[in-house]
């Protein structure tokens, strides 16, 4: 007869195989997240002439720098001019160098002129991948600001919904 | 002895509990079915090659066809592609048949079809080809995305991202 801590620790061994070779089995399927909880994108205003755009980076994805347009509905309150953050440059075998974010990209988007209490549609178009090996296609969004009035702000953060794709405009 | 039985029974419980865990965790989780008629309306599909000449999808159909959703602002998509150029090539005479769809402007497929040295047709899709990819099982629209059909024009397999050359080798193996 074994001892309890003996049998007790045996079946501890054969469930953490069973989990293991279970865990293994279904490690092939992928698990990915739609792009808007991938990318998760968000918007205010800093002050009268200055937006910003937030996008949160969920693990094991990225996205690229040159693929970010930023464009402010109606035109007359823009163009912007967007600040980037310094990504991570990566060597890419067809485009070369290209420069990449995780995590958090933090975008400055500075208004011609001000704009206090006037509200501008920011509309973000933007593409990543997941570290699985899959992309995404360009993910276009929009967020509705109210800008705040002269020497008042930040606003509140505001999420995007989910993005529409190209052929859907 | 009842001691032991206890032991026994925690064997038994835990090992049960170890299955069903197993089972449960291992459960396919394949991307959505693709209807029926799927197959039928991607082989009804015509699309212009990089020279601008519509091919329809129809002509391969009686070989076993690799439909592959793919763009160069896609990374896997293009590191995936050399091992289906070496399986075309070595398996085309068998009846295997790669199909490219590049989600993509005709001169940046044909860039890169050159420089990998792409033997099999690629075809220009732009976004709409994203929307056929769709309903045939590509729920979230993402790149690369593979259509296996067999030679009596069934969707043998779909696959969301990258497909790994020995997997793809089985799964054609069998349809040959």
């Amino acid at each position: 007869m074994l001892p309890a801590p003996y049998a007790a620790a045996r079946s501890l061994v054969a469930l953490a195989l069973a989990l293991v070779v279970a865990t293994a089995a279904g490690a092939q399927e992928l698990k990915l997240l739609p792009p808007e909880q991938a990318f998760r994108f968000s918007a205010r205003a800093l002050d009268d002439r200055t937006l910003e755009a937030r996008f949160n980076v969920a693990d094991g994805y990225y996205m690229y720098r040159d693929k970010f347009r930023f464009d402010v509905d109606p035109a007359t309150a823009g163009p912007v001019a967007p600040q980037f953050p310094a990504g991570k440059m990566k060597d890419d075998e067809f485009f070369g160098k290209v420069e990449v974010y995780r995590d958090l990209i933090v975008v400055k988007l500075p208004l011609p002129k001000a704009a206090a209490g006037r509200t501008i549609a920011l509309k973000a178009e933007s593409q990543g991948c997941a570290d699985v090996g899959v992309c995404y296609p360009p993910q276009l969004q929009q967020i509705r600001l109210e800008l705040p009035a002269a020497g008042k702000g930040p606003t509140a953060p505001i999420e995007a919904n989910a993005g529409k794709l190209p052929w859907q405009q | 002895m009842t001691r032991r039985w206890g032991q026994w029974l925690a064997l038994v419980v835990a090992g049960a509990v170890a299955l069903a865990a197993g089972v449960w965790l291992a459960r396919p989780v394949p991307p959505s079915p693709p209807p029926s008629g799927a197959a039928a309306t991607l082989l009804g599909v015509a699309l212009p090659d990089l020279n601008g000449r519509e091919q329809a999808l129809r002509q391969w159909q009686g070989k076993v066809l690799v439909v592959n959703f793919w763009a160069t602002w896609c990374a896997p998509c293009r590191e995936e592609m050399p091992a289906f150029v070496k399986m075309q090539r070595e398996r085309g005479s068998e009846g295997l048949q790669f199909v490219g769809i590049g989600i993509d402007d005709a001169a940046k497929l044909r860039q890169f079809a050159e420089e990998i040295g792409l033997n099999y047709p690629a075809l220009v899709g732009g976004y709409g080809a994203l929307e056929l990819s769709k309903t045939l099982g590509n729920t979230l629209v993402a790149l690369p995305f593979t259509v296996i059909v067999d030679r009596a024009g069934r969707i043998a397999h779909t696959q969301l991202g990258p497909l790994k050359p020995d997997k793809l080798a089985a799964i054609v193996g069998q349809l040959l």
